[in-house]
């Protein structure tokens, strides 16, 4: 395409935009060329018709172009993203909130299959899922297999564990990790002990800014 | 027997008064004592105690000074990036504080330790991956800082240090995938109504 032509096209895009989704896209002034531009404002157009939030995608953009990436990277991790977006919602539905899905994006690009995803929507309808879902993507990304995490996560909120106890359990297994435990062991067996009604220990509190070692 | 018995009785007697008789030390003896008492060294731990406790002075060449100087600034200098995250309520903020985003409902806490950084600021999903639009507050040793009010949900970031090198968290869960050649690090927000237990497995 001609270096003239493309802001022309970028502009007479962003024209035929609804007015939520420009006001997405104009984030994107000056932060990436106008031939980058172009493929994401179409790549988020097409995903929002398929109900797929246009934010993420955008600050995925932006990310980018901040990282200093190629246009042609920047297109295809969004692209990328918005297939997770776009399955994260096929699984959990169409009343899930932006959060929950990319949290449940998050989950699934860390293997978590689509069933766990359906699964976890239908025993808990109402409930808010952001925390299960971060807490299963940041166990795998640990180091956990993407099974025991999966199975860790709905075994601790089958017990009725609330979202801060899910991130009390995220830490404790990161810490046994970084000690040299092995992961998945650990998840099973830090989830076994909750079940068996000990506690792990609660996440610092606001007076607790020691800082940590890596 | 009785005989031999009664003198055995007298033996013993005589040895018995020996024994109880006071010993007479000849004149001076306690003060020969005490001199030699006053003489002997201190214990070893006394003796360092004095030594640290008395003022003394160090002669020092300029080289030399330089070379310390040195080194306590390389130990200054040498720590390694150390991050912190803590999340407290809103209306908690310290003085590095971003701008409160719609809807947040807790205040996360970020924290490097980046002795040798001139800035370091925060970059994430929560300000557009803007380099400049957060930058943190530098403290004592290196430590940075800056409050960030956030909405429930799960955001990705990194520090910006020096204007230009992306670091990630960590002390935090790292993204999964690295779409541009540097990991971001996650942190989670939580502000939904308690989850009741029970549900089919």
């Amino acid at each position: 395409m001609n270096a003239r032509i493309l802001p022309v096209a970028a502009a007479l895009t962003l024209l035929a935009l609804p007015r939520a989704l420009s006001a997405q896209v104009d984030r994107l002034a000056g932060r990436v060329d106008d031939r980058t531009r172009a493929a994401v404002t179409a790549i988020v157009d097409s995903a929002r018709a398929s109900g797929v939030p246009a934010t993420p995608l955008i600050n995925k953009a932006l990310e980018g172009a901040s990282k200093g990436a190629s246009g042609d990277r920047i297109a295809t991790a969004v692209r990328a993203l918005a297939g997770d977006l776009g399955a994260a919602r096929s699984a959990l539905g169409g009343a899930a909130t932006e959060p929950e899905l990319v949290a449940g994006a998050a989950a699934l690009r860390a293997g978590a299959e689509p069933a766990y995803l359906a699964r976890l929507r239908s025993t808990y309808p109402r409930e808010s899922l952001v925390v299960p879902l971060a807490v299963t993507a940041d166990l795998v990304a640990r180091g956990v297999p993407a099974d025991t995490a999966t199975q860790t996560v709905l075994t601790l909120m089958h017990e009725g564990v609330q979202d801060a106890d899910l991130v009390a359990f995220r830490q404790s297994v990161e810490r046994d990790v970084a000690l040299g435990a092995p992961a998945g062991g650990t998840a099973a067996a830090l989830a076994g002990a909750v079940v068996g009604g000990q506690s792990l220990p609660t996440q610092p509190g606001p007076a607790a800014t020691r800082p940590r070692k890596p | 027997m009785t005989t031999a018995g009664s003198g055995e009785d007298l033996l013993i007697a005589r040895v018995s008064e020996e024994l109880r008789r006071p010993v007479e030390a000849s004149p001076g003896f306690d003060a020969r004592v005490m001199a030699a008492v006053r003489r002997a060294p201190p214990p070893l731990p006394a003796r360092v105690w004095a030594w640290l406790r008395e003022p003394r002075a160090l002669a020092v060449s300029p080289l030399g000074g330089f070379a310390a100087a040195a080194v306590v600034a390389a130990l200054l200098v040498a720590g390694t990036w150390v991050v912190v995250r803590t999340t407290r309520a809103p209306g908690e903020m310290g003085e590095a504080a971003a701008p409160a985003a719609r809807g947040a409902s807790s205040v996360v806490t970020f924290v490097l330790v980046a002795p040798r950084a001139r800035t370091v600021a925060l970059a994430g999903d929560f300000d557009g991956w803007d380099r400049t639009r957060l930058p943190m507050r530098r403290g004592v040793s290196g430590l940075w800082t800056l409050d960030v009010p956030l909405a429930p949900g799960r955001y990705q970031y990194a520090f910006v240090v020096d204007g230009r090198q992306f670091v990630a968290d960590p002390s935090a869960p790292r993204a999964v995938g690295d779409d541009f050649g540097a990991p971001n690090s996650v942190v989670t927000v939580s502000g939904d109504a308690p989850r009741g237990a029970g549900g089919s497995l």
